[in-house]
């Protein structure tokens, strides 16, 4: 998909650079007229959209004294407890299912481990309290079923995203608590997949912690920001400023953390475009 | 009385306000009350071990109009006492007085000592809650429209007024009051302030009552209203308390020309063609009105009182479907008045997450370990909210969990007010299950059915309508089912859930809301004019 976007936007006259940390917005004479990169490298133009999380874009990227200060508490507010954590394992067979034994449709579908309603208020019972879910609620899939290029031959990947894995663990997360975790979840599995331990040969255990390390999203939250209502609609990610535009002329905002919210939906930047070019003539 | 015009099922504080209201506008109301007194919740009453209890909630206050409108002073109302305070117990014995005033000094002084931000903060948070509070009561006053039906002028310009009162407060407090409904306590007071000391006795107030967490969506609603219905933090006692409330409604209808009759427990809402015909007692004595106000919770009134063979399933589902999970449990403590326990109300409510683990108990059919716990005394006589007492135990019934129940809460006080246990002199405790024998009691109930209505001080958890996924079940225009509104006229033919019958009303916690029964009662309304342009809205052809 992201192939597949980029080589449209490409195609369009759209260049893409990687490895271009942003580290500032360039404002002149109030408005946003560029970027500066953390190489020093420093960019102008007409308008610059941010596409990162809330509090990078307005607390981060942009000195606070371009905002009124209602909006910087408005951003300070904004929710972005991440709870999420993501087990990759790299397997060299299947995993045998009690419930449907042999290979079957579940392994090309998608793989629900939430047995009661009350197993899945449990693991965010132990979240509430700053704890990884000791028996967590997660959704499987197995990529390479569908995508058979992503393993060798016979081999598999099984991707596990788990809840719940507060970015704020009790102790912080370290190497022992990331094991602990990830064992957590491969214990939970092997009691509706006896064989899994026999055909794992890799694992890669990804905190709320390592998302914000990987893909620089404040506190890990995969949606940039908890899909509360009181943070949705008119009011993400500030009460008055969800048109995509902010309080900087020039500067824009298109991602998660803007109307709609989360989701590989598109549905913020598509939206973000259409106002940036309202406002060009 | 002969040939009433009005029935009205229940003889509690809405039922009265309804009949003296109704009874002014020279109507010929009857009150029929199951119980041997008036009074509802608010009165005492006689356990089934024998022992007598006072009222089950420690104040309450009407809405001002009401009170206006009734005349109720003339009738012997007294007004609340002004700057109660609220205390909240801390774990290393100290206490945390707070007065719900913007600019009470030694309040601000005792949050200055938690943390100087949060005292610069507290006149500002009372002056938004009160506001906030303001845009409820007139949220409260107006009429929910029948969504998605809307009458333009009936229910158009109420709501337009209603909008227009939001937008008045200004851009920040509309949007305040907007993200703070939906918000959890934890994300409201967090928002406010930064000592969880603080922070924990506010959101005590904010989960009295519901089945629901410090941390559960909603509970920002149920701050707002609870603040409303104290005026703060704190009960507002009256001299006479709560019976003194009732006895001036009392006093209110017959004046009027209302009657009561108690001991007259309805068996039946007596129902032909959708056209209501009147009651049937529980003697067997029918009397006749075409017109009956129902004041029980909107389960019992609808499935037990009228019965599902004369409702269309759609809406007996949605009244099945009415969340009324009660979790409150209440002790009356008798001491010898050495009980060291401060005046006002008192929360045992130290932290968030002592707040949260009292609730996550609930949840999974058990009695809190540590409870949460409201304390209001009467001279030597200390009353106890406690929660969570789920009603649906999950490993064990009310019966044997009584002495449980009871040891909880008095060793919970115990570790705050050393004095409190030697105090005592006797305890009645009353379990939901007591409650519901005392209030609500559906003797029609067949055996086999669950036992249901639970018994919900609210008639139907309050906030529990917030965190329905339903796009727009808000809780005040959505009080008891989508297309429903307090009065309930037939619609033949209508694709949306038809109503009941014709003539039945509501006017207890589970419908209207305390003055929405003033304005709507009101003579020059009584019968509501039927439209003749909307043939779905005309009454059924009669014969």
């Amino acid at each position: 998909m992201t192939a597949a976007i980029a080589s449209s936007a490409r195609a369009l006259g759209v260049e893409i650079r990687t490895n271009a940390a942003v580290d500032k917005v360039i404002v002149r004479g109030g408005r946003a007229t560029g970027a500066a990169l953390a190489n020093g490298d420093e960019l102008t133009a007409r308008v610059v959209m941010s596409a990162a999380d809330p509090k990078r874009s307005f607390l981060q990227f942009v000195d606070q004294q371009h905002f009124p200060d209602e909006f910087v508490q408005a951003i300070r507010d904004f929710r972005v407890r991440g709870s999420s954590g993501k087990v990759n394992i790299a397997l060299s067979g299947l995993p045998d299912f009690t419930c449907l034994p042999g290979e079957g449709p579940l392994h090309r579908g998608a793989i629900s481990i939430s047995p009661s309603i009350e197993y899945v208020e449990r693991a965010y019972d132990d979240a509430k309290y700053g704890n990884f879910s000791r028996q967590p609620y997660m959704d499987i899939i197995i990529p390479s079923m569908i995508d058979r290029d992503m393993a060798p031959p016979g081999h598999h990947v099984m991707s596990c995203f788990v809840q719940y894995a507060p970015y704020d663990v009790e102790g912080g997360w370290d190497d022992a608590k990331k094991e602990a975790f990830g064992e957590t979840v491969i214990s939970t599995i092997e009691k509706y997949a006896p064989n899994i331990r026999q055909v794992i040969v890799g694992k890669q255990v990804i905190t709320p912690q390592d998302i914000e390390r990987i893909a620089g999203i404040t506190g890990g939250n995969i949606f940039h920001g908890e899909l509360l209502l009181h943070q949705l609609f008119f009011m993400r990610p500030a009460p008055q400023w969800a048109d995509f535009r902010t309080p900087l002329p020039g500067y824009y905002f298109g991602a998660a953390g803007a109307h709609p919210g989360g989701g590989v939906m598109g549905a913020a930047g598509r939206m973000a475009a259409t106002e940036i070019l309202k406002d060009w003539q | 009385m002969t040939n009433p015009d009005i029935l009205i099922v229940g003889a509690g504080h809405n039922g009265l306000v309804a009949a003296a209201y109704l009874a002014k506008a020279g109507k010929k109301v009857l009150v029929l009350e199951q119980r041997a007194t008036a009074g509802g919740q608010l009165a005492g009453a006689t356990l089934a071990s024998g022992a007598t209890v006072p009222g089950l909630h420690p104040a309450g206050q009407l809405r001002p109009a009401i009170v206006k409108e009734l005349d109720l002073a003339r009738h012997g109302l007294t007004t609340s006492a002004a700057d109660a305070p609220y205390v909240s117990a801390l774990p290393d014995g100290g206490l945390l007085r707070l007065v719900s005033s913007a600019n009470d000094t030694a309040t601000i002084e005792a949050i200055r000592r938690l943390s100087p931000r949060d005292a610069g903060r507290w006149p500002e948070f009372v002056g938004f809650m009160n506001r906030a509070a303001a845009f409820l009561d007139a949220a409260y006053s107006t009429n929910m429209p029948r969504l998605p039906r809307i009458e333009l002028r009936a229910d158009g310009l109420p709501l337009a007024s209603l909008a227009l009162q939001l937008r008045r407060m200004g851009g920040k407090d509309m949007f305040r009051v907007m993200r703070s409904l939906s918000m959890s306590a934890v994300e409201l007071t967090e928002e406010w302030f930064e000592s969880e000391t603080l922070n924990a006795a506010i959101a005590g107030v904010a989960i009295h009552g519901v089945t629901l967490g410090s941390m559960s969506a909603g509970t920002g609603f149920t701050l707002i209203h609870n603040w409303l219905n104290r005026g703060g933090l704190a009960h507002r006692t009256s001299t006479g308390g709560p019976q003194g409330l009732t006895e001036a409604l009392v006093k209110a209808v017959l004046a009027n020309g209302g009657e009561i009759r108690t001991g007259a427990g309805v068996a039946q809402i007596l129902v032909e063609h959708q056209r209501v015909l009147g009651v049937r007692l529980e003697s067997g004595e029918e009397i006749k009105a075409s017109t009956v106000v129902s004041e029980a919770d909107p389960r019992r009134t609808l499935l037990g009182l009228v019965g599902a063979p004369e409702l269309p399933p759609e809406f007996v589902w949605q009244t099945q479907s009415i969340r009324m999970r009660g979790s409150v449990a209440k002790l009356i403590v008798r001491t010898d008045g050495r009980h060291g326990l401060p005046d006002g109300t008192v929360a045992i409510a130290p932290t968030l997450r002592y707040l949260e683990r009292a609730y996550d108990s609930t949840k999974y059919g058990e009695m809190s370990q540590d409870p949460y716990l409201e304390v209001t005394t009467l001279g030597a006589d200390v009353m106890v909210h406690f929660q969570f007492a789920t009603y649906a135990l999950r490993n064990a019934d009310w019966g044997s969990m009584r002495p449980e129940l009871e040891k909880r809460a008095l060793d919970t006080l115990a570790l705050h007010f050393p004095a409190f246990k030697g105090s005592i002199q006797s305890v009645q405790s009353i379990t939901p299950v007591d409650l519901e024998q005392i209030v609500g009691p559906d003797r029609r109930r067949p055996q086999s059915r669950p036992a249901d209505p639970r018994p919900d001080f609210l008639h139907a958890a309050v906030a529990g309508l917030v965190e329905s996924p339903h796009p727009d079940r808000r809780p005040v225009s959505l009080r008891f089912g989508p297309a429903w509104r307090w009065r309930h006229q037939w619609h033949p033919g209508s694709q949306r859930g038809a109503p009941v019958a014709e003539g039945l009303a509501f006017c207890g916690l589970g419908g209207a809301t305390r003055c929405e029964a003033k304005r709507h009662a009101a003579a020059a309304r009584w019968p509501p004019p039927r439209p003749t342009t909307d043939s779905s809205r005309a009454p059924p052809a009669s014969g």
